[in-house]
Formats: C-alpha cells, sequence, structure tokens
C-alpha cells in the first residue's frame, strides 16, 4: 500500500496522508468534541502538504520525474486501473501554487469564519476541497483524476450552499452541481472512450500509443475532454455557475472559485497536451471559445455592482484568456498564468472578504455600500492596490509578465500570427489585447469605487469600517508579495526549465515547437501589454473618477440596458429555461414510464407470486405427518436424481 | 448370506420400521421411537464398517451419533411432557396450530 511504494520521496507520501490524517481526526474527534479547535489540525496539514510540495518542485527542478503506482485499484478482465502519484513540471508548479494559496485562505478563513456556528463543518469541506484538488494534481492517470474532480466538484457544492438557510445560496449549490454535472458526463466519456480504444487511461501508455490510434478517436477524446474542461472552468456556454457561486463564503470563492478549482480544467487541458496534438482542429476550437470568453466575461466584469460578482466575472474573463493561451499554441502562458492567476485572484478575492467582514456584512457587498474604503482600511487597499496592479498587467507585478507571455504567444507566436489560422489569427490577437484593456478597466473600477471618492450614492465613507485581525491580514499580505514577485518564476526560466522537459519526453509535437514552453521577452509585447494596461487605468479613472456618479447616471438613463447586461444578454435565462424544460420533459418520460410500463410490469411479476403462494398454502394443512410425507417424498426425489446425474 | 448382506438387511429393515412409525403414527411419543429406529439403522452401518475397513472414525461417529440422540430423545419426552402436563393430548392431529 502507500507506504511500502519504494519509488516515491517521503514528500510525496505527505501528500496524501497528511490531508487524510487530519480529516479522519477531524471528523471523528474534533468535529464532535472540540469543534471551535478543528483548525489547528488542517492549518498543520496544509503546512505539511506546501513543505512537501515546494520539497517536490526543487527535486522535479533538479530533473526528477516521479511516475509511481501505489496500488491496483480495479482489476477488469486482463488490464487494471492504477491509484498513483505522478509529480513531473507540469504539476509540481502548479502543486506548489496551490497548497501555498491554501494554506494561507485556511489561515484566512479562521479568522473569517471565527464565528460561524458551522466553523468545524466549514473547515472539513473546506480540507476535503484541498484534499481532492492536490490528488487531482498528482493523479497519474485519467480515472484517478476523475474521481477527484467529482471529489472537489462535491467540495463546491457543499460550500457554496454553506450557508444552507439561505435560498439564494441552495440554488446556487445545485445551479453549480448541476452545470458541472454536464461537463463531467464529458469527462466520463472520454475515459470510457479513452478504455475502449485507447487502451489505457494512465497518461505515460495512453500518449506513447496515441500515434497508432484512429485520428477519429483521438479527435473525439480530445473533444470531450475540452467540454468536460469548460464546465469546471467556466467557459462559454458552461460559465453559467460561476457567478452565482458567490453566495459561498469569500474564503470558499477566493480559494476554490478563482485560485484553483475553476483551473483544473485548464490543468486538465495541458495534461491532455499530447492528446490535442492530434486534434489542431479543436485547438483552434479551444481558442475561440477561450477568446470569446475572455471578452464577455471581462466586459460583464465592468458592469457588476457586487464585489464579489466583479472578481467572478474576472476570473472567467482570466480562464478565458489560458484557454485562448492553449488554443494558440502556448503551453507556457497557461501555465504560467495559471499560476500568477492564481495569486492575485485569491489577493484580491481575500481583499473583498476584508471590505464585506470590515463593513459587518453578511455574505455580499455592492458598490452602493463601499466608496472612500481608503481611509477606514488602509491596509487592505495597499493590498488591494497590488492584487489590481498585477492583475492589470502593470510592471513589474507578476500578472505583467504571464499577461505578457500570453500576449507573445499571440502576436509572435507561430501558430496565431499569421500562421495556419490566417485571419482567426488576426481575431484572436485583438481578442487578447481586448481583455487585457478591459482587465485593466474593471479591477481599477473596482478598485475606484471601492476604496476612493466621495460620491453621494454610496455609504462607504460613513460605515465605520474596520480592519480585519492579523489571521486575515497576514496571509493578505504575503499573497501580495507573492502577486508582486510571483513573476520571477515565469521570466526567470524556473517554469521553462520544468516544462521542457516534458516537451522533449512527449516526442515531437505537430503544432508546437519547445520553444513554445517560454516567452522569451520582447519590448513589442511588453509595449502592447503596458499600452493596454494603462489605456484600461485611464478608462477606469475617466468613468469612476473624473465623472463619479457615471456609474450610477447611465444606469438611471436606461435601466433596462443594466438589467439586461446582467442577466448576459439573456443567456443566464436561455440556461435556466433550457434546464428546466430538460427535466421536466425527463421527468414526464419517467413519469409516464413508471405508470404505464414499470408499474404494470412490476405488479404482475408480484401478483404471479401472491397467486403461486395462496395456492400452494392449501397444502400446508398443520399435521406433521404429511409434512413427513412430503419431505420423504422430497428425499426419494432428490436421490433419484443424485443416482441418476452421476 | 454374507455378513454384510446380513446387516444390510437388518440396518433397512429397522430403517423401514422407523419410517414408517414415523410417518404414520399419530402418537409424538411413537413418532419419537420411530426417529430412534432410523438412527440406530444408520449406527449400525457406521459400527459394522468401522469393523470391515479396521477404523476406528465410524466407532467414534457412532458414539456421537448414540449421545446426539440421547439428547434428541430428552427433548422430544419433554415436549410429550409438557403437552400431557398442559392437559393436551400428545397426537399431532391435535397439534394443527401451523395450518397454512
Amino acid at each position: 500500500m502507500a507506504f511500502a511504494t519504494p519509488g516515491l520521496p517521503l514528500a510525496a507520501q505527505v501528500l496524501f496522508a497528511a490531508p487524510l490524517a487530519a480529516l479522519a481526526i477531524g471528523f471523528f474527534y474534533f468535529h464532535f468534541r472540540r469543534p471551535r479547535d478543528i483548525h489547528w489540525l488542517f492549518l498543520a496539514s496544509c503546512l505539511a502538504v506546501t513543505g512537501a510540495s515546494l520539497r517536490l518542485l526543487l527535486e522535479v527542478l533538479g530533473g526528477k520525474v516521479w511516475d509511481e503506482t501505489i496500488f491496483r485499484w480495479l482489476i477488469i478482465g486482463g488490464s487494471s486501473i492504477e491509484f498513483g502519484i505522478r509529480i513531473d513540471g507540469l504539476n509540481a508548479p502548479i502543486l506548489a501554487m496551490v497548497a501555498t494559496v491554501s494554506t494561507l485562505i485556511h489561515f484566512y478563513a479562521v479568522g473569517y469564519m471565527r464565528d460561524d456556528p458551522g466553523f468545524s463543518r466549514f473547515f472539513l469541506c473546506f480540507h476535503f476541497f484541498f484534499f481532492s484538488m492536490v490528488g487531482l494534481l498528482v493523479s497519474h492517470n485519467y480515472l484517478q483524476m476523475y474521481l477527484f474532480w467529482e471529489g472537489v466538484g462535491l467540495a463546491s457544492f457543499l460550500l457554496i450552499g454553506f450557508w444552507y438557510d439561505r435560498p439564494a445560496a441552495r440554488a446556487a449549490a445545485w445551479k453549480a452541481f448541476l452545470v458541472n454535472r454536464i461537463g463531467d458526463i464529458g469527462f466520463l466519456v472520454a475515459i470510457l472512450v479513452m478504455m475502449g480504444w485507447g487502451g489505457s487511461v494512465r497518461f505515460t501508455e495512453l500518449f506513447a500509443g496515441l500515434g497508432l490510434l484512429d485520428p477519429g478517436i483521438v479527435f473525439l477524446i480530445a473533444a470531450l475532454l475540452f467540454w468536460g474542461a469548460c464546465a469546471k472552468s467556466a467557459q462559454f456556454p458552461l460559465h453559467v455557475w460561476l457567478p452565482d457561486a458567490m453566495e459561498g463564503p469569500t474564503p470558499v470563492s477566493a480559494l476554490m472559485h478563482a485560485a484553483t478549482m475553476v483551473t483544473a480544467g485548464v490543468f486538465l487541458m495541458a495534461r491532455s497536451w499530447p492528446i490535442l496534438q492530434y486534434a489542431p482542429g479543436l485547438l483552434s476550437v479551444l481558442a475561440v471559445v477561450g477568446a470569446f470568453t475572455a471578452i464577455g466575461g471581462a466586459v460583464l466584469a465592468g458592469v457588476q455592482k457586487d464585489l464579489k460578482r466583479i472578481l467572478a466575472y474576472s476570473t472567467i474573463s482570466h480562464l478565458g484568456l489560458m484557454f485562448l493561451s492553449l488554443g494558440v499554441g502556448s503551453l507556457f502562458g497557461a501555465v504560467f498564468h495559471l499560476i500568477t492567476h492564481g495569486f492575485f485572484k485569491a489577493l484580491l478575492f481575500l481583499c473583498a472578504g476584508s471590505v464585506i467582514h470590515g463593513l459587518g456584512a453578511h455574505g455580499t457587498v455592492t458598490t452602493d455600500e463601499t466608496g472612500g474604503l481608503s481611509i477606514s482600511l488602509p491596509w487592505t487597499y495597499a493590498a488591494f492596490l497590488v492584487g489590481a496592479l498585477s492583475l492589470g498587467g502593470f510592471p513589474p507585478l507578476a500578472g505583467f509578465f504571464s499577461k505578457d507571455a500570453i500576449l507573445h504567444s499571440l502576436l509572435v507566436g507561430g501558430h496565431a500570427a499569421g500562421g495556419p489560422l490566417g485571419l482567426l489569427g488576426s481575431g484572436l490577437k485583438a481578442a487578447g489585447c481586448l481583455a487585457a484593456i478591459a482587465s485593466s478597466y474593471y479591477i481599477f473600477r473596482m478598485l475606484f469605487l471601492t476604496f476612493l471618492g466621495d460620491r453621494p450614492q454610496q455609504t462607504g465613507r460613513s460605515a465605520h469600517a474596520h480592519e480585519p485581525g492579523l489571521w486575515m491580514q497576514v496571509p493578505v499580505f504575503l499573497l501580495a508579495a507573492l502577486s508582486a514577485v510571483g513573476g520571477v518564476i515565469g521570466s526567470a526560466g524556473l517554469l521553462e526549465k520544468v516544462l521542457s522537459p516534458l516537451a522533449s519526453a512527449w516526442g515531437p509535437m505537430i503544432l508546437v515547437a519547445s520553444s513554445e514552453v517560454s516567452a522569451p521577452f520582447s519590448w513589442e509585447v511588453a509595449g502592447v501589454g503596458l499600452a493596454a494596461a494603462a489605456a484600461g487605468l485611464v478608462a477606469a479613472w475617466l468613468a469612476t473618477m473624473a465623472q463619479s456618479d457615471w456609474d450610477w447616471t447611465w444606469r438611471m438613463k436606461h435601466p433596462g440596458l443594466e438589467r439586461r447586461v446582467a442577466g448576459e444578454l439573456g443567456w443566464q435565462r436561455l440556461a435556466a429555461r433550457s434546464a428546466g424544460l430538460v427535466s421536466r420533459a425527463a421527468a414526464f418520460v419517467s413519469w409516464k414510464w413508471e405508470d404505464e410500463r414499470w408499474d404494470v410490469w412490476t405488479e404482475s411479476l408480484a401478483d404471479c407470486f401472491t397467486g403461486l403462494g395462496e395456492g400452494l398454502s392449501g397444502i400446508s394443512r398443520g399435521i406433521l405427518n404429511e409434512y413427513l410425507w412430503w419431505m420423504l417424498a422430497g428425499s426419494v426425489a432428490l436421490t433419484f436424481m443424485i443416482v441418476l446425474c452421476f | 448370506m454374507s455378513s454384510s448382506a446380513w446387516v444390510w438387511s437388518v440396518s433397512s429393515l429397522l430403517f423401514l420400521s422407523g419410517m414408517f412409525c414415523l410417518v404414520w403414527r399419530r402418537q409424538l411419543l411413537a413418532m419419537v421411537l420411530g426417529l430412534e429406529l432410523l438412527i440406530n439403522a444408520a449406527n449400525l452401518n457406521f459400527i459394522y464398517y468401522s469393523g470391515v475397513w479396521k477404523d476406528a472414525q465410524g466407532l467414534a461417529v457412532a458414539l456421537l451419533v448414540i449421545a446426539v440422540a440421547a439428547a434428541e430423545v430428552v427433548v422430544g419426552f419433554a415436549l410429550v411432557i409438557t403437552l400431557s402436563a398442559r392437559g393436551r393430548p400428545a397426537e399431532t392431529d391435535w397439534l394443527r396450530d401451523l395450518e397454512g
């Protein structure tokens, strides 16, 4: 079993052992006996996993790769499905980011959830998510990954609906769960196709045999995996659950619905990179869906009033950027942005949480209740500023470098720039630049509307907000530091160093030269990025500071417009209606089926046995000698049968 | 007639009379006696073949069967006595509570 695998270092075993032990002790002892102290257990587990993941990252930097089977999980005929760990250049840096951010948000959550009656329940679910996320990242086959994929989905459901006495939270939890289920069907069918035709679900074995498979099958697998990734990573048209998911507590939004869980889809695509190479048409779909989502999310983020919904749409937009990056052939840009986005988006969410906490609000806060908070919340303001500059793409913060990598792959990368994509390539370039401008716009709009200004429409200035305690402030500062300097992992060649051995191990790629696992710095691209960021900042300044009440006046003038934009031009309603239609149709069919077929059939079967019993009851008259006669006859018959047969 | 034929004849006779007794007689006491005959018919074979094959296992089983039969007789008589004590005749015609 786990501890008897000689090939795995202690650090890799800690990844599973620490969270499992913490969850078991927490559930069976602390949850019932000492629920207020449960966080110590999970903080210790988080720190252990973080230490282990950094240690593993160092080893991977040294050129090590592990792909070890721990035990056989299922044996089906001649083939078996194994449970194992793979740690390589792709997941080691992501794992380190996930563990670090999770640990910081666990600390933050102690302060944020301190007074909640469900404190221990929250931490159990939260840590279960962490365990599943780590498992998802280090799986060495698709089926195991799917198991943890469902694990994070379950944790997401439980935590969005954490405040289950609120109808909106319950509805959001179900929405997230059901939309993710739609995507999971795609992932599941992909796994079944792999088992049926691909020969194996283990990454190494499947990728090695890809060239021998029917191209149609490979395309099918890639498309189904993409379908699964779309739901988890909130890509159009399956993004509808993410904005509503903000009904959960803010640490949940920060960790799961911004920094880690929603990037699982991007990770899945990156993991399936060799498969995507055999489905070049699909890469273009990836790029187009990503570009559309990036722009759509950014535009919608620019008109929201709810702080957490602004950030939710921003997350959708940035996930779109990652898909766009993958679609134009830059694995490097996607993974780099995934990591830096994890830092700065977690930071921004935690700052929003500090604002909500500081204003004493329960759940969420809109721009009507903020304004001028930089006076009462100076530290939160400073941290938010770092996050905003990073997300907006200002040098030398982390977001600048990762966005630069994506822009680089768009503007000068071979695939998009005049490559096979042609006119589509030009559209993608424009989309990338537009998304960059819009990112900078909406985040500074949020910053100005939250922390600066003195507008009559806002109540923030007179609300006497207070800074949160150290439990919440220290993680925020540490995340601010990471958002500021996190860019070094890409710009100093660390990410390039761990990704390039992978690219060579995967063999010749159809689309992507090995140079696409890095993005050399170029002044032109940096200039475009910086210009986009500055343009967004100026636009935000004009819309919220120079004309400080514009955000309210246009809503007054065009009341219908706001409603339509908030409803995503009717898309949300269409999605809800079609889901309702499908479920009602299914209910009708199953009701008809049950009433007219199933019930009739089962009842007549039951009637058979009742009749048989009633008929046979006549022979049992209660006379012992008769029973003995029957017994004798039975014995004689049995004896004859045995004699005749053998 | 060889000795094994004698043994077979006697044990078959015992078995059939036991069976007859068990199936036809209505008195519980007689049915218990019939059971004893059945058991002893089987036991006879055990003892005979233990001698033929020079194997003590047959004797051991016979002893075991005698012990079990003794216990079974105790249970059977206890039933008969309990029924009599309650004033009910120990005959199967009167014991029809399990009628379907």
